[in-house]
């Protein structure tokens, strides 16, 4: 689990063909859940590209819709507020033919008086066959997999994991980069590290796919993780922290801004907002310092003029929409592989091989 | 009352520094006969078997009544202290209403007279009123109504100005101030030890610094009081960080009247088991990352093992160990903080904190023992002997916790060989807030005596 692979590896997977449901062919998918990246192993980020590159197929159709997932209850459940990531999830189903319920829980658990689990519980019982949780609490998506008896995928869970955000950020860094694979690449994650789930997870998939990974913030906003740098390091998970733009930026081959909030100003981990736009904003001056092809992305939603200049997030470097877009793809190519094994129940060990589901 | 009769045994008494092969005999509840048996007779008993200590002290537990009966009462409470193999518990104040006043306390000895329960119950009093950090609360009167030290246990004492008043007026009283070190500014909203394991998972960071800043403005009010206040004592609770430690080491080495306690979970486990291990600080070696070693055996997020102090790396982890082997630490204290499921069963940003602990402290520190990094002497020593000189005089046992021929019986049997599963079912407290049920620890307790009389036996022992 902790090795390094080449995501361009060339391995013998074998595509499912998505026009049809995932039950009724040999699909090399065992994980019952998608809760982190950190147990995905090559092959595993290789099926799910290749699924992606199919549903991306899908998507050009005149007709972006197959039958795959006909029958079937996707339940969305966000504690958190979200527009761009729950329509994605629900445009991903829907091009599926799932039936898709949407939960839009404004509130923690705690708050509102019910429990978590008293939630997941209540939402089986209403039909819920695979469930897809974002929650402000780092972990919940795990409390919720122990209780709820489908396919668990978690659309984000406070600062720690964007499993699908991830792996669309590998997708479209594949399909945009020479060569097609991030092996070597010099990546730069750029902004506040420390609040982002979406950094978390690309520590993972990026150093995992042998990316020569930069994370760069103010010191405040990179804590504890030189300490995982350090001990990452021994597993072969290599990867940067500076609080230099200057060493970060120079002769990059992606740079992605993370979103950065007002309330960090309130619990003073910033002096202003001003401040931190002068200091470490994706303005086309330091874009300069990339190589001149580099790629720029943000996971959304932005702050223009703050974390990231309105010219450079729409200038000709700026991969932001194809992640959008990419975003739709790798979510149905998610949705599709969980429910081949929810359907035939070969996922309930995660030591199971990758047999093929009967 | 009670009569016990176990021959060739393994016993261990702190007070004489001594253990070996031996025999005791309990009549009527007084211990009537300690018998240290000599090589020849002793032929096949080793320190691997069972063991008669004397009976254990908690300095640190959270009984939960008045106010949170749900989670624990007195009575429920003492029964799981006596599975444990505790005989004497001191009660935190952290109550609701909060014990800053004798009627509390009265209610909270009525509940003990009501359990018939034999351990004995002691409390501490709060320092200040509702533990608002603020005014002093009705120290003399707890003192008189028989209180052994004062604690804002949960939080830290607030207010440095408060700290020093309190430590000045307790210590002409004769009792410690017993502080939880912690400085909130530090703490706001934590979640998990600042570091690698809360940075992979995005727990908010509990830094090691919260708990020595803390730690360090303590022993500097201290060395003030003493000066004018030579009878002022603080005690440091739960201490968790190797930093924090060695700041007691070195007020001790200057002589400043100081004492602490580590806690079983402290010593033993580590913040590794959030992510998933299940293996013991020791196993884990101070550069051990459970992701690259494949130790993830168990779900994330455990909810039971939030816990505050929060539990530290595998090196703070043996830095308690080794503070307890050197005598820097002196006493093991359980923090037993049971709660409800409402509580627990929830997100883990969201749990309440708190460990149930005191019916799987002596599996934890027996554990430390049979790794080698803790001998079994100084273990007992940690959990009597070091508490009993800490409470003093306030201990009905009076200072005085060896196998004394003569006094009334307050002892443990305890079977190392024995591991026995951790269950809900099988402890005894109502918080089942436990992160090690479903795993096996060493060292059943068969028998606790307390005062004399019987507080907790195993099924077997009545076939004996």
């Amino acid at each position: 689990m902790s090795a390094v692979i080449d995501d361009a590896a060339t391995t013998d997977v074998v595509v499912p063909s998505v026009d049809v449901a995932p039950e009724s062919q040999p699909v090399g998918w065992r994980h019952r859940h998608l809760l982190d990246v950190d147990g995905l192993t090559a092959i595993d980020l290789d099926l799910v590209m290749r699924t992606a590159d199919a549903m991306r197929e899908v998507l050009a159709r005149p007709i972006a819709k197959v039958p795959a997932l006909r029958g079937r209850n996707v339940t969305i459940l966000f504690y958190e507020a979200s527009t761009r990531t729950r329509v994605s999830f629900e445009v991903a189903a829907k091009n599926l033919s799932a039936d898709v319920v949407n939960i839009a829980a404004a509130t923690s658990s705690v708050t509102k008086g019910e429990s978590l689990i008293d939630t997941i519980r209540t939402v089986e019982a209403l039909g819920a066959q695979m469930l897809v949780i974002r929650h402000s609490v780092s972990g919940a998506p795990y409390l919720a997999a122990e209780v709820f008896s489908g396919s668990v995928l978690n659309g984000g869970d406070g600062w720690h994991a964007h499993p699908t955000q991830a792996l669309l950020d590998l997708y479209t860094m594949r399909s945009r980069l020479d060569g097609g694979s991030v092996a070597g690449r010099k990546i730069v994650i750029l902004g506040d590290v420390l609040h982002s789930r979406v950094a978390r997870s690309n520590i993972w998939s990026l150093t995992a796919a042998g990316a020569d990974l930069w994370l760069c913030g103010p010191p405040t906003l990179l804590r504890g993780f030189e300490a995982w740098a350090g001990r990452g390091a021994a597993a072969g998970r290599r990867f940067h922290v500076t609080s230099s733009v200057e060493d970060a930026l120079r002769d990059a081959d992606v740079v992605m801004a993370l979103r950065i909030q007002r309330e960090r100003m309130a619990s003073g981990l910033l002096p202003s907002l001003r401040e931190y736009a002068a200091r470490y904003g994706l303005t086309a001056a330091r874009l300069a310092l990339a190589k001149p092809a580099a790629l720029v992305m943000h996971p959304g939603p932005m702050n223009e003029g703050v974390e990231i200049a309105a010219e450079v997030a729409a200038g000709p470097q700026s991969v932001i929409t194809d992640q959008v877009t990419n975003g739709v793809a790798i979510r149905m190519a998610l949705l599709y592989l969980l429910a081949g094994v929810a359907s035939t129940g070969s996922g309930a060990s995660p030591a199971a091989n990758a047999s093929p589901a009967a | 009352m009670t009569d016990l009769d176990i021959g060739r045994a393994w016993l261990v008494d702190p007070t004489v520094a001594r253990e070996g092969p031996g025999e005791i005999v309990v009549r009527d509840g007084i211990l009537e006969a300690v018998t240290w048996l000599e090589r020849e007779e002793a032929d096949g008993i080793d320190a691997g078997g069972v063991v008669v200590a004397p009976g254990f002290i908690d300095l640190h537990a959270h009984l939960r009544e008045p106010g949170n009966e749900d989670a624990e009462t007195v009575a429920s409470g003492l029964a799981a202290a006596a599975h444990g193999g505790f005989t004497t518990v001191c009660a935190m104040p952290n109550t609701t209403p909060t014990l800053d006043e004798p009627g509390v306390l009265a209610r909270i000895r009525t509940a003990a007279a009501a359990s018939g329960s034999p351990v004995e119950l002691l409390a501490h009093g709060a320092v200040s009123t509702g533990r608002d950090g603020e005014t002093l609360a009705a120290l003399g009167e707890l003192a008189d109504a028989g209180v052994v030290g004062f604690s804002d246990d949960g939080a830290p004492v607030r207010s440095a100005s408060i700290l020093r008043n309190a430590l000045a007026y307790a210590g002409a009283l004769g009792l410690p101030i017993v502080d939880h070190p912690e400085d909130p500014t530090l703490t706001d909203g934590a979640e998990a030890n600042e570091g690698f394991v809360s940075t992979v998972l995005g727990l908010r960071g509990w830094p090691t610094a919260a708990e020595e800043a803390a730690v360090g403005r303590d022993l500097a009010i201290l060395a003030d009081v003493v000066r004018d206040v030579p009878g002022a004592r603080l005690h440091l609770t739960h201490l968790s960080t190797a930093a924090a430690l060695e700041l007691v080491r070195r007020a001790k080495a200057a002589g400043l009247p100081v004492t602490c306690d580590v806690t079983p979970h402290h010593l033993a486990l580590s913040d590794e088991w959030i992510a998933g291990a299940r293996r013991f600080a020791w196993e884990a070696g101070e550069e051990g990352d459970p992701w690259r070693d494949d130790a993830l055996v168990a779900a994330p997020y455990g909810s039971s093992l939030r816990v505050n102090p929060p539990l530290r790396t595998p090196a703070d982890a043996l830095a308690c160990l080794a503070a307890l082997a050197d005598g820097t630490a002196d006493a093991i204290a359980t923090d037993h903080a049971p709660h409800t499921e409402v509580d627990k069963m929830v997100e883990f940003g969201e749990a309440a904190n708190g460990i149930s602990g005191i019916e799987t402290a002596l599996g934890l520190v027996l554990e430390a023992v049979d790794a080698g990094h803790l001998t079994l002497s100084r273990a007992i020593e940690a959990l009597t002997a070091g508490p009993a000189a800490i409470l003093g005089r306030r201990s009905r046992r009076n200072g005085s916790v060896g196998l004394v021929e003569g006094a009334l019986a307050d002892l443990v049997v305890f079977d190392r060989a024995e591991r026995w599963m951790v269950s809900a079912d099988r402890l005894a407290s109502r918080g089942k807030n436990s992160p090690l049920i479903g795993l096996d620890l060493p060292g059943r307790v068969l028998v606790t005596i307390a005062g004399g009389q019987v507080a907790y036996e195993a099924d077997l022992v009545t076939a004996r």
